[in-house]
């Protein structure tokens, strides 16, 4: 799987300026990809792009090897009127029953199934609506911060899941919390902070691609953390003014 | 409550009217004592709940006729295209025109029986209704549609079913309003030339000056409304409980 942007310029009708101009990005191969980047400074607006759920102004966006690409945001709900259990049972892929019995079991959902989606918290409904999405056919699935009210503990554990369950599927990720973003991610796309003027280019930063917090060394994950952070307000430089 | 609502509203309006005819010396003629109007409330019940039922029959009827075609239209229309565009102004501009109007061109063509008042009484509930249902079933809920666009799992049942659930509560509001439009319009359809319902009975005690018989058509046909919006009501609070629990 590949996917690269070109030159990538993009504005939402209305706004003072661009977000993005001729911005490039590339990411390809299997495995965990992340956005990083304080609130505003356009992660879900860059991968609703790569998605297909925005058009660029200009510029391209060529796919290899993608045959399916699926986007999940955290504010969505799943249909009212079924049981969680019940949508998740007729939204499952054929042949991925078995998967959807363990994503259940490992995501702490089994004891919710007869439950309506209205009536869970906000992180169980998180976890309800990326588990429909992990038992879906798809190369890449883009994460918008799906996780955003699931507890830290939690988190770890799905992250790490889905880590070692799917290793042959992209994932793109995205997230404010710097420490996961540096375990779990190959590589760390950082965006600059809002409102100080169109992208260009991205900061890449190689993650250190573990599968769980704890094989981490601290030392290391501290490392990792303050250069995501620092290219963060470094990244200022890449801006076209 | 909606009952009980009435029957204060109907009793305050009749104490007002006594006592206009006895603070202004008004003549029996002209606004009869109360025991005559309890005579006809009471002693001739039947001659005008029986009307009253008719009407509010009719009127249900017509209502679920205008909801049955309003959904089909609006199902159809939501969709965006150039048809449907037109049939969203063309709703919106005959909405505006006053349908009790073209009344008497429907009786000269259909005479004045039960297909005239229901064609009347659906008519004047039904553009209402189509322009919510327009509404309603053209607006996306994009945090619940968007998973089934996604994974290319969305078709019309499933994208109607969404928003009705959706915008369940706005649905049962605007079909209680409507009810009460079509009872409006059956009314009407019966005063301006039907042979049967409450309407007509109005109608023949307006000619006779009879206000206590007047009075008594009143009395049940709000009765009968009350009741039928009741249960529309309920209905639709059975729906919420049943789908919510």
């Amino acid at each position: 799987m590949e996917i690269i942007c070109r030159n990538l310029s993009f504005s939402y009708a209305g706004s003072d300026g661009p977000i993005f101009s001729g911005l490039d990005l590339s990411i390809s191969g299997a495995g965990f990809f992340s956005f990083f980047g304080f609130s505003g400074s356009g992660k879900s607006t860059l991968a609703r792009l790569i998605a297909g759920l925005l058009t660029p102004e200009s510029g391209q966006i060529i796919k290899h090897d993608l045959s399916r690409g699926l986007f999940s945001y955290n504010t969505e709900r799943l249909p009212g009127w079924l049981p969680v259990g019940e949508h998740l049972k007729r939204v499952t892929a054929d042949g991925r029953e078995e998967m959807l019995k363990r994503l259940l079991s490992e995501f702490g959902l089994t004891s919710l199934t007869g439950h309506k989606f209205l009536k869970l918290s906000m992180g169980q409904k998180n976890r309800v609506n990326l588990v429909r999405y992990l038992v879906q056919d798809f190369d890449l699935l883009i994460l918008d911060e799906v996780l955003a009210n699931v507890d830290e503990p939690s988190r770890n554990s799905i992250l790490s899941f889905i880590k070692k369950n799917f290793p042959e599927k992209s994932f793109i990720y995205i997230s404010h919390n710097v420490s996961e973003v540096a375990v779990f991610s190959k590589e760390v796309f950082v965006l600059p902070q809002e409102g100080t003027g169109a992208l260009s280019d991205l900061v890449s930063l190689s993650g250190l691609d573990l599968d769980h917090p704890k094989k981490a060394e601290r030392g290391r994950v501290q490392e990792k953390m303050l250069e995501i952070l620092q290219a963060s307000s470094e990244s200022k430089k890449h801006l076209k003014q | 409550m909606r009952l009980v609502q009435f029957i204060v509203i109907f009793l305050t309006g009749l104490c007002i009217l006594l006592a206009v005819k006895y603070l202004a010396g008004l003549s029996d003629y002209l606004i009869p004592p109360p025991e005559e109007i309890s005579f006809f409330l009471f002693n001739k019940a039947g001659d005008f709940l029986f009307p009253a039922l008719n009407t509010t029959i009719v009127a249900i009827a017509g209502h679920v006729l205008a909801i049955l075609i309003a959904v089909i239209v609006a199902f159809w229309a939501r969709t965006g295209s150039r048809i449907s565009n037109m049939v969203k102004t063309a709703a919106y501009n005959l909405q505006a025109y006053p349908v009790v109007a073209i009344a008497p061109i429907v009786f000269i063509f259909l005479g004045d029986g039960l297909s005239s008042r229901l064609l009347i009484a659906s008519l004047i509930c039904y553009f209402p209704l189509l322009l919510s249902f327009l509404g309603i079933f053209s607006d996306p809920v994009t945090d619940v549609e968007h998973f089934f666009r996604e994974t290319g799992r969305m078709d019309a049942v499933t994208e109607l079913s969404i928003r009705v659930f959706e915008n369940l509560d706005k649905i049962i509001t605007v079909i209680t309003g409507s009810g009460t439009l079509a009872m409006v319009g059956t009314i009407v359809a019966e005063f301006l030339a039907a042979t049967n319902g409450i309407g007509y009975v109005i109608r023949k005690s307006l000619y006779q000056n009879n206000l206590a018989a007047i009075l008594s058509s009143l009395f049940f046909i709000g009765l009968c409304s009350s009741l039928y919006l009741m249960a529309v009501e309920a209905a639709g609070r059975m729906i919420k409980k049943k789908i919510a629990a």
